[in-house]
Formats: structure tokens, C-alpha cells, sequence
């Protein structure tokens, strides 16, 4: 029965780090960019939602506007700076965006102070659900749905549109995309501030459940790396499912070795690599 | 580039007058004696960014394991500091031969994510077998080595210590470089199929560069020990890896000087800045934004401009060499488009070892519009 | 009364010692004058992870400075030291400091730093006195040159553990969270064992990493156990995560939750009333501590810097006083003769009557069972809790493992 409960858990938890993944995949999808700034947008989500919650906003107006904060701060440093990286070798990529990530945290600090905060669940979610010996907060449920919904507008965004089709061709051939006339800098723009805006989402999300502190976007790319890997880099079902596998493993492992719970899970991600290294869903 | 400066015979004269000027320029001698030790780790470092193109984010694995041959190896089992050096290179070169051996199975970003993930699980091990590692307390009270009977508590006397087995080092790494051995990592960091196909075992090469880096590096790790007198589970962390891939471009991965060069940049501005400003991490943040935008072949680059102005010969481009400009050539999963014929950026022949690295291919940039 | 008229008479001996020290310097003056300020090094995480700590403990040490403005006819000035939160860059700047003449530090938060820095205050004859948790730096790993004022694993736990018990006879069955690492362990030993003592069923434990930030996987291992008190033991953001977690869980209304190291008001201002109320927290200080030292700091902090002085600005404030009067009582400001001063010293602080113990370097020292408010129960923003009780516990130094070289 614990174990029924953990799985319930890790999904919850999952589907965050779907959100949170889904972003950074895309970028590598379609700019073969690894951004170690993903974890910052995290951050800075979370901050976003807890300061509009601080100055009186609702919850409700707080969390999505802090995502578009977010998608376009992420979309201007995509234009000024980031732009002007793609074509360098990608120790470069890794140097500029770690340095991004420094600063944002440290601006963090300096804004808000190093000390962190608690964002209280909206009022009509604060309560539980009480199933039989368990409880559950109503909060992490409403995550469940509510990245589930996300889950599925993302997938047809990527799928069904216009704009997917251009991102998915994008990723397979920039130069194609370029030829056919599309404006691919400006498609480049669009997917960097949406996957930046996801972890945003994420970060604001997370904030009534884990609370704001200045280092949690350090930890959040951890787990973005883990959950890309596995599901394989650029793809969106592979996120979702990465997601949801890194979730229910780290809740069960809570219950069965919970010393081990790293260990285990960067352990599989060196294992994916070895064994299947595009990744569950990766194209090879 | 200027021929001139990256002669080996200058390269080590610049090390040289490195050691012994930090004596006359600097008042701590902890600090300076902290530059040559992560000298040596970012130099070995580059042994594998700038001269194999491996970027590693596992560093810190082997820099950490070297902390803690010290402490067991002193404490433990109470060998002589020689010894215990001898002990933490050859556990060094070992474990980096099977993380090598591993990682190398995959390429860029893969080869990069694997590493990062080795470097994440040797932590966790460090941090849950504490019976061995002291966890998170780190193993205490390790001595200074002794000799002729003295302990080398002062300072400065251990700088002396660590700076004959940096030169000695130093010099063996770029015997290494100039070997037949370096040149064929060369011809692997620019073109791993050409290499392959002529029949060097490109894996095999790639293994012994990684025990090598992993040697000199678990020394150092050694020496870092010994100097603070605490083997501290940080030394093994992500933080640690990171750092000193940091060190290693902000000197510029074209020589092994320049890896000295960015030890000492980052940890005397780190120094400086950490007493002014508790927010010198932002500092830090611009730096390496900065250096992205214009300073790609790092502080040497600067040093190379610099000469180029004094002695007037035509300054090295700042921006990388064209082989190296290909957005996300060698990440793995994209096919590669066919090469343009006649595009501008058709490369010329590379030369010598090129900042930044980690493209096994010479090919065109396959975007006209980027 | 009696507290006052001590401070009165340390006051006193200070101004003499300063008065006396001009009129016979006069050609000593400037051998004095070459001496220069006496600087207290403050080794503290002012950046990384623990920056938040590192801040207020350095606004907590310059204000002890300022206060005690010149000892021995010198001016007090704090040094900073970024120890960045890590053992490399604190004995490495330590060792810095100690070249350039300091011997008298005030520091160290994070368990790992500390011992590094004693162990190099040992070498070179330095004192260091920290707030840091680590039992060893009283115990096993005690050494002449170190000190501390925090109340050690076994008293913290015999300090809330077990008055919760006497108050709660029908609460039998007890939940731990622990973090895996010696500080941990030292907690939970000590709850183990006064588990055993009073016959109450420890109905399970879970372990989790010094890294981990998502506590539900635990808190459902908690539920499923039944419990009637839930006892975290972890410490600083991670028994914040934990207690947060907890709450949303619905933990609060189901049993009673036990934070037995709380880091004190900065907690409770990154938790929020609502969180805290009816939650207990063992702390090492509390600003509405009754102690005639306690009270003056409160009124004078909060008068000059507008704020109320937190665990880490009161622990810091505390150890660079200590060192302070030490010198003065010495009369000289080298190590040895401060250490020697230290050794023993009974003294009005932040706690009330506090004592150096000479075997191990322990200050004794009370420990405080804390219970939060609700929020329209506060007096003003910073009354967060009330104290339910507290007390001094403490091994014998034997026990405690000190074999002091």
C-alpha cells in the first residue's frame, strides 16, 4: 500500500520534472544548444510567483504571469547574447550559459536576499485529500492535472501546429528550413523563450511546494539533465516519460534505500547512455 | 597564433619565471602554492579539451580521489609522503582509465552528460561511505610532508615542495604533447574518422590521455590535501569539475601555460574579489560571459595580441579558427548535412592545438545564415 | 541585579585597563601604535549556500566590535573571511590570516569549515571559537585552540525530547527524519536513546541525503507508521523543505511535528507564521531570551540596525564578545594567554549564566524548547514563538569523547 502511494507521489513529482525538462529538450532539439542557464529560469519562476503572490496578486495571476516574465526575459537574452554563441563549439555554450546562470542567481540574492521564502498554496487548494490511511495535499494533485493539461497542449502545440511542424523540420535541418524561406532566427527566439517560459512555469509551480531559495535552480538542472538523457535529447515523449520514470523511482526509493536514491538514479543515466544512447525516445 | 610563444622551450620558461616570481609578488604563499596545484589540474585538464577535444566534466573525480590517497594513504596506512604521491598517481591514471574507457563510448554532448554523471555518482559514493571518506566532515589532521627530517609547515617551504613537482610536471605534460603520443591526439581532436582510418586505435589513445590528465590531476588532488590539511568531500563535488573546466578556458586551451594562466586568474580574482564584494559570484557570472563573447582563445589570446602588438607581426584572429565554427558539429544525433563546396568558411589546414576543442570534425559551417 | 552589577564591574575593569593604559604608555605609545588594531578574524559563508547565515553573523560580529570599540588600547576590528561555505577556501584563508599576524577568530557555521579551522587554529597557537553543530569539535576531534558555544547533539535532544514527552505522556509513538551524515547520527543516537529510557516506541526512521530537497516520498513512509510525533532532524533550508512539506501534507492536524534544530528567527521568517504555528523547535537562542545581556543587545539592535538579531547575528555577536573579554581579562592578545582566559570563564551572556568547560572547550550553556505562535498571537513581526522551557544537558567531556592533547 506504501508502495501505491510513493508511485501516486513520484508521479506528482514527475510531472514537475517534466515541466521542467521538456523546455531544455526542446532547446537541444531545435538549437543543439546546452543550456546550463535552465536551471536559472527555474529560479527565477519561482521568485517571479513568490514576489506577485508577496505584493497581493492571486496565485492564479501570479503563476502564469511569472512564466511569461520569464519566456520573455529568456527570449531578449536569446536575442542579445545567446544568439551570437550557437555557432561556437559547445564548451562555449556550456561557459556563457553557466556564467548566465551565476548571474541571475546572484542577482536573486541581491533583490530578494539571500534568506528565501514560502509561497502559501492557493486558499482553495491548501487543504487534502484524504484517502483512507493516506493523505494527499490537494495542492500536488491540482500539479498532477494541471501538467497533465500542459502536457497535452504541448504535445499538440509540437504535433498538430504550424509552428511545431517548423520547430520539428527546424531540428532536423536548420540550412533546409533557412532555404525554404523561414525565418529561422526568429523561430530560434520563439522556441528558446517557450522552453525558458516551461521551467518558469515549473519554477513557479513548485514554489507552494518547495518553497523560494537561491540555489534551487542549481539542483533543478540536475534533475533536467537526468530526465533529457534518459528520455533522449529533443524529445518531447521521451521528457514525459523520463519524467515520470526519475519521479516515481526517486518516491520509491525514498521507501526502499534512500541513501542510494542519487546513486541509483545518475547510475541509470550513465547506464541509458551506454545501452541506448539516443535515449528511451530519442530518434536515432 | 605566434609560433614564437607556444615553442616548448619558451612555454616552459614562462612556467619557470611563473614559479619563481609568485615568491616575490604575492604575500601568501597558501595561495600561491594553490595556484600551482590547480596549475596542474587545468593543465591536465587541457591535456584533454585542448589537445584530445574531451571536454570532462568528471575533473573533480580524480582531483578528489587524490585528496583522499593522501589522508588514507598518511594516516591510514602511514606511508611516506613519496610514496603516497607515487600511490595517488597510479590510482589516479587507474580510475581515470576506467571512466575514460567507459565515457569515450559515446561522443559530444553524450560524452559530456556521461561524465557529468560519473563525476555526480563518485560524490555520492565519497558521501555514503563515510567510514572511508570521513563524509561530509572530509578526512582530518593530514600532515605536511617532511624533509630531511622537517616538517614543511611554513608556507613558503611548501611552495618550494609543490613547485619542483609542478615544473617536473609540467615539463613531463608537454613531453607528452610533443610526443608522437600528443601529435596523434591532435590528429584525433581534428579529425577523429581521418585518424581512425589510418589505423591509429583512436580508442586507445583517448583511454591513455584520460589516465594520464587523471594521474597528474589525483597528484594535484594530493597536494591540495596536504597543503589544507583536510581531504573535504568538496574536492570530489560537480563544483570542482566545473571549476576547473572553467580555469582551463578562461586560460585558454591552446597551451599548457595558458592552463597555468587560468588557475591564476581565476583564483587570484576570486580572492580579490570574494574580500570586497559577498556577490562577487555575478563578477565571476560576466567574466565567463565576457570571455565567450570576445576573448575565445582565453587570457592567452590576450598575451598573444599583446606580443603580436609589441613585435608587430600580424595579430591572431580573435574569433576561433574556422574549422572550429560549425554550430553543434559532433553532438551525435543530428545527421550531418553534406559539406558546401566552395563555402567561405571552408577551412584552412589546422595547426596547433585550438581553444575550445570538442570537434572531432573539420567541417564547414553548414549554415549560411547563422 | 547581580548580573548587572557583573557587567557593571567588566565594564569597569575595561575602562581602567583603557584609562590606565594611556597615562603609562606615554613613550610606550608608540610600541603600541605599531601593534596596530587588533583584528578578530570572522571566517564565515558570506557567499554560496550559506550566504544568508554568513551575512547576519558578520553584521553580528562587527557590532561586537563596535561596541567593545578598542580592547588593550586597540582599536577591534573584524576581518571577513568568505570561507565560501567550503573546508578548501576556510583553511586555506585561515592559514592566510594566522601569516598575517591574526590569532583570535570568531566563526565557522557549517560543521565541515569549522573543524578544518580549529584544526589550523591549533597548529598555529590561534584561538577560534564557532557556533558550528558538529559534536566532534567538542568531542573526538577537540583541540586547544578551538571553542564553542553551541549546545551539542545530546542536549539539544534532551532538551526538547524529552520535556515533549513529559508534556505529552500519551503520545507513544515517535517518527524520525534524518539526515545521513555524523550530525544526524549524533541527533538521532541521542533520541534513540532517550526513546529507550521512557518506553517509547520509535516507530521508524528514514534516512535521506545531505542533497535531497523533496521530502514526500519520506513523509508518506511517516504516515503509513502511524505516528503520534513527528521528530525532524535535519537542519537549516532542509528542515525548512521538510516542515513545509510536512505541513502541506496535512501532518500538522494528524500528530505533532518537532523540529529539534531550528536555525532560529531566519527560520522563521523564510517559513512564515502560518507554517510554524503549533510546531515545536529546539534553538540554541531565541530573542526573547530573559538574560539581562540578551535584552540589552535586543533593545540596542534593534534601535541602531532596525532589525531583531537573529541566531547567526546573536551566535556571532556572542563568540567575538567572548573573545573580547578574554583579552581583556588576559591582558594580552596573544592565543595561549586568551585560551587560558577562556578556560574556565563564567560570565553573564546571551543565555544567562554561561561557563567555558576547560576539559573539552564547551560553553555551557541553555537550550530552548520553543513552540510557534499563531499569527494573530504575535506581539509584533518577530514574535514567531514563545519558549516553553530550557535547560543545560551536557555529556561529561569523557563521554563526549574529548582527549585533549
Amino acid at each position: 500500500m506504501t508502495y501505491l502511494f510513493q508511485i501516486l507521489n513520484g508521479l506528482g513529482l514527475g510531472m514537475l520534472y517534466f515541466l521542467l525538462a521538456v523546455g531544455l529538450s526542446i532547446i537541444f532539439g531545435l538549437l543543439q544548444f546546452v543550456n546550463f542557464a535552465h536551471g536559472a529560469f527555474y529560479l527565477l519562476g519561482a521568485y517571479l510567483a513568490y514576489e506577485g503572490v508577496e505584493r497581493g496578486l492571486s496565485f492564479w495571476v501570479a503563476m502564469p504571469l511569472a512564466a511569461l516574465v520569464v519566456a520573455v526575459l529568456a527570449g531578449l537574452t536569446e536575442r542579445l547574447l545567446l544568439r551570437r554563441v550557437y555557432k561556437l563549439p559547445h564548451t562555449f555554450h556550456i561557459l556563457v550559459t553557466v556564467g548566465l546562470a551565476l548571474v541571475v542567481q546572484e542577482l536573486v540574492i541581491i533583490l530578494w536576499g539571500p534568506l528565501g521564502g514560502n509561497v502559501a498554496p492557493p486558499e482553495e487548494l491548501s487543504g487534502v485529500m484524504i484517502l483512507g490511511d493516506f493523505v494527499y495535499p490537494e495542492y500536488r494533485l491540482f500539479v498532477i492535472g494541471f501538467t497533465a493539461i500542459l502536457a497535452a497542449g504541448l504535445w499538440w502545440l509540437l504535433d498538430r501546429t504550424r509552428l511545431g511542424a517548423i520547430v520539428r523540420a527546424g531540428s532536423e535541418s536548420p540550412s533546409n528550413m533557412a532555404l525554404l524561406g523561414y525565418d529561422t532566427l526568429r523561430i530560434n527566439t520563439a522556441v528558446f523563450a517557450l522552453g525558458a517560459g516551461l521551467a518558469g512555469l515549473a519554477g513557479a509551480l513548485a514554489a507552494p511546494i518547495r518553497g523560494v531559495e537561491p540555489f534551487m535552480g542549481v539542483e533543478a538542472l540536475g534533475i533536467a539533465f537526468v530526465v533529457v538523457v534518459i528520455g533522449g535529447m529533443g524529445s518531447y515523449a521521451g521528457a514525459l516519460a523520463a519524467g515520470i520514470l526519475v519521479g516515481v523511482a526517486q518516491s520509491l526509493m525514498a521507501t526502499l534505500w534512500p541513501e542510494g536514491a542519487r546513486l541509483v538514479i545518475y547510475l541509470g543515466m550513465a547506464g541509458i547512455i551506454m545501452a541506448m544512447p539516443r535515449g528511451l525516445f530519442g530518434r536515432a | 597564433m605566434i609560433p614564437f610563444l607556444d615553442r616548448p622551450l619558451v612555454q616552459f620558461g614562462l612556467a619557470l619565471a611563473t614559479v619563481l616570481i609568485l615568491p616575490l609578488a604575492m604575500r601568501s604563499g597558501t595561495l600561491a602554492s594553490e595556484i600551482l596545484i590547480f596549475g596542474l589540474a587545468v593543465a591536465a585538464c587541457n591535456l584533454l579539451l585542448g589537445y584530445t577535444g574531451l571536454l570532462s566534466f568528471g575533473q573533480g573525480i580524480f582531483f578528489g580521489l587524490g585528496s583522499y590517497v593522501a589522508g588514507l594513504g598518511l594516516m591510514r596506512a602511514g606511508l611516506p609522503a613519496p610514496v603516497m604521491l607515487l600511490l595517488s598517481l597510479a590510482l589516479g591514471a587507474l580510475v581515470a582509465a576506467a571512466v575514460g574507457w567507459v565515457s569515450i563510448r559515446r561522443q559530444g554532448v553524450y560524452f559530456v552528460m556521461l561524465t557529468l554523471a560519473f563525476s555526480q555518482m563518485f560524490y555520492f559514493l565519497a558521501y555514503t561511505f563515510s567510514g572511508v571518506t570521513g563524509g561530509d566532515n572530509g578526512l582530518l589532521d593530514i600532515p605536511r610532508p617532511r624533509l630531511g627530517g622537517t616538517v614543511l609547515s611554513d608556507a613558503w617551504t611548501y611552495y618550494a615542495y609543490v613547485a619542483v613537482l609542478f615544473l617536473v610536471l609540467f615539463a613531463t605534460l608537454q613531453r607528452v604533447a610533443l610526443s608522437t603520443f600528443g601529435r596523434t591526439l591532435l590528429a584525433i581532436r581534428d579529425n577523429e574518422g581521418r585518424a581512425g582510418a589510418i589505423g591509429y586505435p583512436v580508442r586507445a589513445f583517448k583511454v591513455a590521455a584520460f589516465a594520464i590528465s587523471g594521474a597528474v590531476t589525483a597528484l594535484a588532488g594530493a597536494l591540495h590535501a596536504m597543503l589544507i590539511g583536510v581531504a573535504p568531500l568538496s574536492n570530489i563535488d560537480y563544483h570542482t569539475s566545473e571549476t576547473l573546466l572553467i580555469m582551463t578556458i578562461i586560460g585558454g586551451s591552446a597551451n599548457l601555460f595558458a592552463s597555468l594562466l587560468g588557475a591564476g586568474a581565476y583564483l587570484l580574482a576570486a580572492d580579490a574579489l570574494s574580500a570586497i564584494w559577498p556577490r562577487w559570484l555575478l563578477l565571476l557570472g560576466l567574466l565567463l560571459i565576457v570571455i565567450t563573447l570576445f576573448l575565445q582563445r582565453g587570457l592567452w589570446g590576450l598575451i598573444e595580441r599583446a606580443v603580436a602588438l609589441v613585435t608587430r607581426t600580424p595579430p591572431p584572429a580573435e574569433s576561433l579558427p574556422l574549422p572550429l565554427v560549425g554550430r553543434g558539429q559532433g553532438w551525435g544525433w543530428r545527421r550531418q548535412p553534406p559539406p558546401v563546396e566552395g563555402h567561405p568558411a571552408t577551412p584552412t589546414a589546422n595547426s596547433s592545438p585550438q581553444g575550445g576543442g570538442g570537434q572531432p570534425g573539420a567541417r564547414p559551417a553548414p549554415e549560411a545564415n547563422r | 541585579m547581580r548580573d548587572r552589577r557583573a557587567f557593571l564591574k567588566t565594564s569597569l575593569t575595561a575602562a581602567t585597563l583603557a584609562a590606565s593604559g594611556v597615562p603609562i604608555s606615554g613613550f610606550l605609545r608608540s610600541a603600541r601604535a605599531a601593534e596596530g588594531p587588533l583584528v578578530v578574524g570572522a571566517p564565515l559563508p558570506i557567499s554560496g549556500a550559506f550566504a544568508a547565515n554568513g551575512k547576519y553573523a558578520s553584521l553580528g560580529a562587527a557590532f561586537a566590535a563596535k561596541e567593545a570599540g578598542s580592547v588593550l588600547g586597540r582599536t577591534v576590528t573584524i576581518a571577513d573571511i568568505d570561507t565560501e561555505g567550503k573546508p578548501a577556501p576556510a583553511a586555506r584563508k585561515m592559514q592566510e590570516a594566522m601569516a598575517q599576524g591574526t590569532r583570535l577568530f570568531a566563526g565557522g557555521i557549517l560543521s565541515s569549515e569549522a573543524l578544518v579551522m580549529g584544526k589550523e587554529a591549533a597548529k598555529s597557537d590561534a584561538v577560534f571559537i564557532t557556533t558550528a553543530g558538529a559534536d566532534e569539535i567538542t568531542g573526538s576531534d577537540c583541540n586547544r585552540g578551538t571553542f564553542r558555544w553551541t549546545v551539542p547533539t545530546f542536549g539539544a535532544i534532551a532538551q526538547t525530547v524529552r520535556p515533549l514527552i513529559a508534556q505529552m505522556p500519551q503520545a507513544k509513538r515517535w517518527y524520525t527524519i534524518t539526515p545521513q551524515y555524523v550530525f544526524g547520527e549524533g541527533l538521532l543516537s541521542a533520541a534513540k536513546a532517550v526513546f529507550q529510557e521512557k518506553g517509547i516506541e520509535h516507530v521508524g526512521n528514514s534516512y535521506h541525503s545531505l542533497a535531497e530537497k523533496e521530502f514526500s516520498g519520506y513523509l508518506t513512509n511517516a504516515i503509513a507508521a502511524k505516528p503520534d510525533v513527528l521528530l525532524l532532524l535535519n537542519f537549516g533550508s532542509q528542515s525548512s523543505d521538510a516542515l513545509r512539506q510536512a505541513v502541506s501534507f496535512g501532518l500538522k492536524k494528524r500528530m505533532t511535528i518537532v523540529l529539534a534544530w531550528a536555525s532560529g528567527l531566519e527560520q522563521f521568517e523564510a517559513l512564515g507564521a502560518d507554517l510554524c504555528e503549533g510546531v515545536y523547535f529546539g534553538a540554541q537562542y531565541w530573542h526573547g531570551i530573559d538574560s539581562p545581556l540578551n535584552k540589552a543587545l535586543v533593545a540596542k539592535v534593534r534601535e541602531t540596525a532596525k532589525m531583531t538579531p537573529n541566531y547567526s547575528f546573536a551566535g556571532s555577536y556572542q563568540i567575538t564578545k567572548l573573545l573580547l573579554d578574554a583579552a581583556t581579562k588576559a591582558g594580552s592578545a596573544d592565543g595561549p594567554a586568551v585560551i587560558k582566559a577562556l578556560e574556565g570563564l563564567r560570565y553573564a551572556g546571551l543565555t544567562g549564566e554561561e561557563e567555558i568547560r576547560a576539559a573539552d572547550h564547551q560553553v555551557i550553556k541553555d537550550y530552548y524548547l520553543l513552540k510557534g505562535k499563531a499569527k494573530s498571537a504575535m506581539k509584533d513581526k518577530d514574535d514567531f514563538a514563545e519558549v516553553i522551557q530550557s535547560g543545560k544537558s551536557f555529556l561529561s567531556p569523557e563521554a563526549a569523547g574529548c582527549k585533549m592533547a
